[in-house]
C-alpha cells in the first residue's frame, strides 16, 4: 500500500514536472513544431529568470525600505551610478542578442521549404470555409457552408512525410492554424504562402481560422488527421475514385 | 483677435477655476482643456468597459447566449477603437495639457486656441466613432480595430459604419497632430528661466517623445484610411487584389501607426509613475539621464518595429523587424532599474498613487516578458492572434497604462481640485483593480496557449477553454466593482472636500510650487530651477545642485 502511494506520488511528480516544463504549450506534432517548442522552453526559462530578478529586487525594496517612521525626512540620497547603469543596459542587450540568434535559427528550421516535398496540399480559404486540394491526385475536400454546429472539413496527412502547404485566400484575409503544429500562416488574396509540415505523431488535430474574417469566423474550423502513409495513399485513391464517380 | 483681446476676454487672473458651461466650452486655458480631455476620455473608458463586459459575458461559457456574431464583432471592434483612440491616448494628452506648462513654469501651452480646437476634434471624432458602431442601420463597423481590407472593403463591409469610423479616426488623427505640435513647441520654447532640457521633469520628457511619435505615425495612417475610403466609395483599387492592389500595403501603413501608437499609449504613464515613485520613496529619481536616453531610444526604435504585427503574412523581413523589436525591450527594461534604484534605500510610503505605480511595475513586467516572446517570429507563429496575444497587450495597456492613469488621478487630483480623494476607498479601489485585472487576464494566457484564437463569438466545449473563460469573465465583475467604487469616491470627494493644501505629497516638480488648484496664469512667482525637481530643492536647499553646472556634472 505504501509502495503504491510512493509510486503514485512519483508518477504525479513526473507528470507535473513534464507539464510544467512545457509551460502550457503543446509539444509540437511536427518536426517544425518541435523546433518551435524547444524555442518556447528557452524563452520561458529566460523569462522566469528575468522576472525572478526584477520581482526579487522590487519585493526587496518594498519590504526593506518601507517607511517605518512617519516623520523620516529623506531616504538615502543618490542620483546615478554609471557602472551599474552600463551593466543593467549591457546585460539585457546580451540576453536579447542570444534570444534573437536562437529565434532566427529556429525560424530557418520551422519555415524552410523542402525542394522535394512528398505531398503538396493546396489550401484555399474562403468566407467561411476551406477548399483543400491535392492537385497531383486531383482531389478536393471542401467545407460545407459554415455556421454553428457544422463540422469543418477533414483532411489526412501522412506521418513522417513532408507535406508542402500552398496557402491562399479567394476573398478576405484568413489564417491557417493547427494549434498542435505550433504554426500559423495568413491566407492572403493575391498571395500564395508556402510552408512545410512533417508530422511526427499520429492523431487528430483541430484547426481554425485565426485571422478575423467576418460573421462566421468562429466556426471556420477544420480537422487534420495524421495517419500512416499507406492509409493516406488508400484515402487518396479512394477519394479520387469518389471524385471520378461524381464527375 | 490680438493677444491683448484674448486676455481681456479671459476670466480674471486668480479667478474662478470653474465657471459655467460657456466658460468651459470656450476656454483656451490648458488646465481646463486638460481636465476636459481627461473627463471625456474617462467617459469613453466607461463605454468601452461596458462593451468589454458584454464581450466577457458572451464568452463566459460555450455557445452564443447574449449576442449574435454580428453584434459581437461590432462589440470587440468598437471596444478596441475606444480604448486605444478615445481613452488611453487622449487621457495622456489631457495629462500632458494639464501638467506640461505647470512642470516647465509656463503660463499656458504655446498655442492655446489650437489646443482647444484639438480637444473639440477629439471629442467630435469620438462621437463619429460611437455612431459608427450601434447607431447605424445594420451597418455597424465589425472589422476589428485595424480595419484590414479586403474585409473592410466595399464588398464585405458595405454598411456606412466603417465610413463613419474612418472620418472619426481622421478627426482624432488631426487632433493628435495638433496636440503634438503644441506639446513639442511648448516644451522647446516656453520653459522658465533655468529649466534646461536636461532639467525637464521626466513626465514632460515622456510626453515630448509621445508627441513626436504622434506627429510621425498618424499622417501615414490617415493616408491609409483615405485610400481605404476611396476603395470603399469611389471605386479605388488600392487594396483590392482583383484590381491589382494589395491588402499588405494597407497593413504596412496601418502598423506604421499601430506600433508607435502602443508607445503613445504607454510613454506618458512611464512618465507618471516615474514622477510618483521617487516622491513616495523620499529620494530623487535614480538615473535621470539614463531614463531620458532610454525614452528617446524607445521613441526612435518604435518607428522601426511595425511589421512584427505581420510575421505570419510571410511577406515581410522577419529577422529585421524581430531584431528591432528585441532591441526595444532593452530601454524598456532599463526603466525598471530606474524605478528600483529610486526605491532603493528610500523611505517608501504606500499611498494610493504609489500602490498603483507598484501595480504598474508588477503587471507591466509580465507584459514585457511576453512581448519579448512575441518578438520571436517562430513563437509568434504559434501565439499571434491567440488569446495569449490578447492577454499580452492587456497586461501592457491595462496593467500598465490604466494603472498609470489611476496613479495619475490619485496623485494630481488634489492639485487640480484642491481637495483629496479618500485614501481608504482608494486602497480598496487598488486592491479590487489589481485582483480583478489579474483574474481577468491571467486565464487568457492559459486559454491562448490552449489554442483559443481571438475575436471568436463562440467556442466548442471540451478543448480546455471553458474554465479559463469563466474565470476571466468573473474577473470583470471584480474590475467593474473597482471602477464603480472609484466613481463613488470621485463624486463623494466633492462633498467631503478634504482640503489638500498646495503640496499634499511633498512633490518634486514645479506644479507643487503653486496653489491647488493653480491660478489661471499658473504661477505668481517661480522658485529657482536648478534640477528637474525644483520643489524638492526648495525644501532641501542643502541638497540642491549649485547653479551653473551641467546636469551630467552634478550627477556623476
Amino acid at each position: 500500500m505504501r509502495r503504491r502511494t510512493t509510486q503514485i506520488a512519483a508518477i504525479a511528480c513526473l507528470a507535473c514536472a513534464t507539464a510544467c516544463s512545457s509551460f502550457g504549450m503543446p509539444r509540437g506534432s511536427t518536426e517544425q513544431g518541435e523546433a518551435i517548442f524547444g524555442l518556447w522552453q528557452i524563452f520561458f526559462w529566460a523569462g522566469i529568470g528575468v522576472a525572478a530578478i526584477v520581482y526579487g529586487l522590487i519585493g526587496w525594496s518594498l519590504i526593506r525600505y518601507r517607511r517605518r517612521n512617519a516623520d523620516e525626512e529623506l531616504g538615502r540620497v543618490f542620483y546615478a551610478n554609471l557602472p551599474l547603469e552600463i551593466v543593467y543596459t549591457a546585460v539585457p542587450v546580451l540576453i536579447v542578442i542570444a534570444l534573437f540568434v536562437v529565434s532566427i535559427g529556429t525560424e530557418d528550421r520551422a519555415s524552410s521549404v523542402s525542394a522535394t516535398p512528398d505531398v503538396t496540399l493546396r489550401a484555399e480559404a474562403f468566407s467561411w470555409g476551406w477548399r483543400f486540394g491535392f492537385p497531383d491526385e486531383g482531389i478536393e475536400v471542401v467545407s460545407e457552408p459554415s455556421g454553428q454546429g457544422v463540422p469543418g472539413p477533414e483532411i489526412l496527412l501522412p506521418l513522417g512525410r513532408t507535406t508542402r502547404i500552398e496557402l491562399t485566400s479567394n476573398d478576405v484575409i484568413h489564417a491557417f492554424w493547427v494549434h498542435d503544429f505550433l504554426y500559423k500562416r495568413d491566407a492572403i488574396p493575391g498571395h500564395v504562402n508556402e510552408f512545410d509540415v512533417t508530422p511526427t505523431e499520429l492523431g487528430t488535430y483541430h484547426g481554425v481560422c485565426s485571422e478575423f474574417c467576418g460573421i462566421h469566423h468562429a466556426y471556420m474550423t477544420f480537422t487534420v488527421r495524421v495517419v500512416q502513409p499507406d492509409e493516406f495513399e488508400a484515402w487518396l485513391s479512394g477519394a479520387a475514385a469518389i471524385g471520378e464517380a461524381l464527375a | 483677435m490680438t493677444v491683448t483681446d484674448e486676455r481681456a476676454t479671459a476670466a480674471p487672473l486668480d479667478g474662478e477655476h470653474r465657471g459655467g458651461p460657456v466658460a468651459w466650452v470656450t476656454t483656451t486655458d490648458h488646465k481646463k482643456i486638460g481636465l476636459m480631455y481627461c473627463v471625456t476620455a474617462f467617459t469613453y473608458f466607461l463605454i468601452g468597459g461596458a462593451l468589454a463586459g458584454a464581450i466577457r459575458a458572451e464568452l463566459a461559457e460555450t455557445g452564443t447566449q447574449l449576442v449574435g456574431p454580428q453584434t459581437y464583432n461590432t462589440l470587440f471592434t468598437v471596444h478596441g477603437i475606444i480604448m486605444i483612440f478615445l481613452f488611453v491616448a487622449p487621457f495622456g494628452v489631457g495629462l500632458a495639457n494639464y501638467l506640461l506648462p505647470l512642470q516647465i513654469g509656463a503660463p499656458d501651452m504655446a498655442f492655446p486656441r489650437l489646443n482647444a480646437m484639438g480637444y473639440w476634434f477629439f471629442a467630435g471624432g469620438g462621437v463619429l466613432v460611437l455612431l459608427s458602431s450601434f447607431a447605424t442601420d445594420a451597418g455597424g463597423v465589425a472589422t476589428g480595430w485595424y480595419l484590414y481590407p479586403p474585409l473592410s472593403g466595399p464588398r464585405y463591409s458595405p454598411g456606412v459604419g466603417p465610413d463613419l469610423l474612418i472620418f472619426g479616426l481622421a478627426l482624432i488623427a488631426i487632433s493628435t497632430v495638433m496636440a503634438g505640435i503644441n506639446v513639442v513647441t511648448t516644451a522647446f520654447l516656453l520653459r522658465a528661466p533655468g529649466m534646461t532640457m536636461w532639467r525637464l521633469p521626466i513626465f514632460a520628457w515622456n510626453v515630448v517623445v509621445t508627441a513626436i511619435l504622434g506627429l510621425v505615425a498618424f499622417p501615414p495612417a490617415v493616408a491609409a484610411f483615405v485610400l481605404l475610403l476611396f476603395d470603399r466609395r469611389l471605386g479605388g483599387l488600392a487594396f483590392d487584389p482583383a484590381g491589382g492592389g494589395d491588402p499588405i500595403v494597407y497593413q504596412h501603413l496601418f502598423w506604421f501607426l499601430g506600433h508607435p501608437e502602443v508607445y503613445i499609449l504607454i510613454l506618458p504613464f512611464f512618465g507618471v509613475i516615474t514622477e510618483i515613485i521617487p516622491v513616495f520613496s523620499r529620494k530623487p529619481l535614480f538615473g535621470y539621464t539614463g531614463f531620458v536616453l532610454a525614452t528617446l531610444a524607445i521613441g526612435a526604435l518604435s518607428v522601426g518595429v511595425w511589421a512584427h504585427h505581420m510575421f505570419t503574412t510571410g511577406v515581410v523581413d522577419n529577422p529585421f523587424f524581430s531584431a528591432v523589436t528585441f532591441m526595444i525591450a532593452v530601454p524598456t527594461g532599463v526603466k525598471f532599474f530606474n524605478w528600483i534604484g529610486s526605491m532603493w534605500g528610500g523611505s517608501l510610503a504606500f499611498r494610493v498613487p504609489m500602490l498603483f505605480s507598484i501595480g504598474f511595475m508588477l503587471n507591466f513586467l509580465i507584459g514585457g516578458v511576453t512581448g519579448v516572446m512575441l518578438a520571436s517570429p517562430p513563437l509568434d507563429f504559434q501565439l499571434a492572434d491567440s488569446y495569449f496575444l490578447v492577454s499580452h497587450f492587456h497586461y501592457t495597456i491595462v496593467g500598465g497604462s490604466v494603472f498609470g492613469i489611476f496613479a495619475a488621478i490619485y496623485f494630481w487630483w488634489p492639485k487640480a481640485f484642491g481637495y483629496r480623494l479618500s485614501e481608504r476607498i482608494g486602497r480598496a479601489v487598488f486592491a479590487l483593480f489589481f485582483v480583478g485585472f489579474n483574474l481577468t487576464f491571467w486565464p487568457q494566457f492559459v486559454v491562448g496557449l490552449r489554442g483559443m484564437p481571438r475575436r471568436i463569438v463562440d467556442y466548442a466545449p471540451g478543448l480546455g477553454w471553458d474554465t479559463p473563460n469563466l474565470v476571466s469573465s468573473l474577473g470583470v465583475v471584480v474590475l467593474s466593482a473597482a471602477v464603480l467604487l472609484f466613481l463613488v469616491d470621485a463624486f463623494t470627494s466633492r462633498r467631503r472636500r478634504t482640503p489638500a493644501g498646495d503640496d499634499p505629497w511633498g512633490g518634486y516638480s514645479l506644479e507643487w510650487a503653486t496653489t491647488s488648484p493653480p491660478p489661471e496664469h499658473n504661477f505668481s512667482s517661480l522658485p529657482r530651477i536648478r534640477s528637474e525637481r525644483p520643489a524638492f530643492d526648495m525644501r532641501h536647499p542643502e541638497l540642491a545642485p549649485h547653479g551653473g553646472h551641467t546636469d551630467a556634472g552634478e550627477r556623476s
